[in-house]
């Protein structure tokens, strides 16, 4: 679906620049940036390219390979247009090497049917009156149904997932690394946060199982779908599939610990530093960052807009599409407008980021303590982070 | 000049050579380079992308002290020894079978070597049904006998040996084919004669069916201990090396580190020590060849 879009986006460019002609090639999944690695090892890249912001954007620009594209931006965008999360995605030490055309950050979506049916109010959807953690924890006790001593109804699911993970950390006023990202933080509120998702599963029992959704060959949404989960914790890009599923789905906000937040990531769309065409392929970058450009992917629900100005009440109309995104959305928009913060997973190295994903495996997966998990990510990952 | 080239032209080693060359012009390209290439590597550190670096031996010091190198070891000798012996023992139990004069044997036959020439992601994927904790059919058989199953992939304990059943499963095929070649090439005037001195099944396949076919086993096991130290589909697409990296493997982490940490030269390191143990593992069952296979008479 998005290459797709992708290639009518093209389109439009192509007939908007008659000199300029875009020879695209999709390459999907892992293979990705091993492929653009190794284009570029042999220097035959690309000129225009995606790229991930989580472990590969940051480690390409310091080694060079991407073109420094602050004259270009700042003669045709404003950085402030952008949200304040896209700026620190965009920004390496105070320049920028690629330009966003999106944001994503978990959401809590919900199935209306099973929440009718238990005489449940819905999650809110105004930031301002996210559900606290126990008020989300006494809903999801009530919406776990257990029948012949087999659940057959889950309250929720995802949490101990990449993204609701870190906005629960967040939320709790919980930091991963230092501010700077020269070390492991982990303190005690990021700890309370990461016990009190496991808890929903060890102690509340209003989750199912570790992960084992994700290897039943349904997904998270069609577990949703389905009824067998009543709330899932999972990124803004799920709506998109989601609202085509034919089930009354709705979309809050995450419950918050101590504070309203969500953590947004999302690629970027980069230039080649051998490229040959420079003034051409700024021109695509510019256009693949454009409203023009985003907003069909946003009206579909895989997107949310990246520009402060598509936020503005007068102006969220042209990309709020009643068909996709649920009544209430406004809150949504309220949400992503002003509590996204970047994942701290965009400013790590990938092996850093591999390894504490690996030791939550063994809190989440291996019941080993949480003191003794984070000491073991402090003595692995500083060292990675120096 | 003419004499010379009438030399050549009844030069017999010219044209071997000659036809041999566009053979040995991709082994040089594809497989001496790279091993030479790489080995220069594992004493650089380089990130495929900005000049390299001379490193001496720091990059074989560092996976000697890397806690990650020497788990992701573990799980290959542990990956290599759940699968070589079960994995081989099964296939010769099936090859024997099959050698059988029974109907449909060669459906039979072409049944067992489907898995081989499947997709690896296909069949992992359907493995990852298998082996659903709740709707799986793997559990679901072990309940009918009152056992309560593992969560399998989602299990650091049990990821492991999810990954060596499926294994096992798929490269069953191929060990069973090289079995049968290896026990049609027996002749049956062996058996006849150990029917006729009155030797049970099982002695005439403890005494006639296993030395003869030595070397076939022989084979078999020299490849399937180097194919296994260097698995990777199987893990990439099941489990991506988790939960915890209980089922990462030497291939794994090395592919991480050339393309995903921007480490070519440690990745290299790591390829060296993989093949000095594969090296000296076919060695080892070279020199041992000789002493058990006199021994099985």
């Amino acid at each position: 679906m998005e290459t797709e879009s992708v290639q009518r986006g093209l389109r439009i460019f192509e007939e908007q620049n008659p000199g300029i002609k875009v020879e695209y090639i999709p390459v999907g999944g892992d293979e990705y940036h091993t492929r653009l690695l190794t284009m570029m090892a042999g220097n035959a890249a690309p000129d225009v390219f995606f790229i991930n912001t989580e472990g590969y954007y940051r480690n390409f620009a310091r080694r060079g390979v991407l073109l420094e594209l602050n004259d270009y931006f700042y003669q045709a965008l404003k950085l402030e247009d952008f949200i304040p999360m896209d700026q620190d995605k965009m920004l390496v030490d105070g320049k920028i090497y690629g330009t966003s055309s999106c944001v994503v950050a978990p959401v809590l979506y919900y199935n209306k049917d099973l929440f009718d049916k238990a005489g449940l109010p819905y999650p809110p959807s105004n930031p301002e009156e996210a559900w606290t953690w126990d008020e989300f924890l006494e809903i999801a006790k009530q919406l776990t149904i257990e029948e012949n001593g087999r659940v057959v109804q889950w309250g929720v699911y995802g949490f101990e997932n990449m993204h609701p993970r870190e906005a629960a950390i967040y939320s709790n006023n919980g930091l991963i690394f230092s501010e700077d990202y020269s070390q492991v933080a982990m303190n005690a509120e990021a700890q309370e946060a990461l016990t009190k998702i496991l808890e929903l599963r060890t102690v509340h029992k209003v989750s199912p199982p570790a992960t084992f959704l994700e290897q039943s060959g349904m997904n998270a949404a069609q577990m949703l779908q389905t009824g067998r989960v009543a709330m899932v914790a999972d990124g803004s890009w799920a709506l998109q599939e989601l609202a085509r599923m034919g089930f009354p789905v709705g979309v809050g906000v995450l419950p918050i610990m101590q504070r309203p937040v969500t953590t947004g990531t999302a690629h970027l769309h980069s230039i080649w530093a051998g490229t040959k065409h420079p003034e051409e392929a700024w021109k695509l970058v510019e256009f693949l960052s454009s409203e023009e450009y985003q907003i069909d992917l946003v009206r579909e629900g895989l997107w949310m807009p990246n520009r402060t100005h598509m936020y503005a009440e007068e102006n969220r109309g042209r990309w709020i599409n009643p068909e996709v995104h649920p009544e209430g959305f406004e809150g949504i928009a309220d949400y992503f407008a002003n509590y996204v913060e970047p994942n701290p997973a965009i400013f790590v190295p990938r092996e850093a980021w591999d390894i504490f994903e690996e030791e939550l495996d063994r809190f989440f997966l291996d019941n080993q303590p949480l003191d003794k998990v984070v000491q073991d990510m402090i003595r692995r990952i500083d060292p990675i982070l120096k | 000049m003419r004499s010379k080239l009438s030399r050549i032209k009844y030069s017999d080693a010219f044209w071997a050579f000659l036809l041999l060359l566009p053979n040995l012009l991709g082994f040089l390209v594809f497989t001496v380079f790279p091993v030479i290439a790489s080995f220069v590597l594992s004493f650089t550190e380089w990130d495929l992308l900005t000049p390299m670096k001379f490193a001496g031996a720091q990059n074989y010091v560092n996976l000697a002290h890397d806690q990650t190198f020497w788990k992701v070891l573990w799980n290959t000798v542990y990956f290599t020894v759940g699968t070589v012996p079960v994995g081989i023992a099964l296939s010769l139990l099936l090859a024997a079978a099959l050698n059988q004069k029974i109907r449909g044997v060669k459906l039979f036959r072409a049944m067992y070597f489907l898995p081989v020439i499947s997709s690896t992601v296909a069949v992992a994927i359907v493995w990852q049904w298998m082996y659903n904790p709740e709707f799986g059919l793997l559990n679901y058989i072990l309940s009918l006998f009152g056992i309560q199953g593992p969560l399998w992939l989602t299990s650091t304990r049990w990821a492991m040996p999810a990954v060596i059943i499926t294994s096992i499963w798929k490269g069953l095929g191929f060990n069973m084919l090289l079995f049968l070649a290896g026990l049609q090439g027996i002749d049956p005037q062996f058996y006849e004669a150990a029917r006729i001195d009155g030797a049970s099944a099982f002695a005439q396949f403890r005494h006639i069916t296993v030395p003869l076919l030595a070397p076939t086993t022989f084979f078999v096991t020299v490849m399937s201990i180097i194919s296994s130290f260097q698995v990777f589909d199987q893990v990439h697409v099941m489990t991506a090396g988790g939960p915890a990296r209980s089922t990462s493997v030497l291939v794994h982490y090395l592919y991480q580190n050339a393309f995903q940490y921007f480490k070519m030269g440690y990745a290299s390191a790591i390829a060296y020590v993989l093949f000095i143990i594969v090296f000296i593992a076919t060695m080892l069952q070279f020199r041992g060849r000789k002493a058990t296979y006199w021994s099985l008479y």
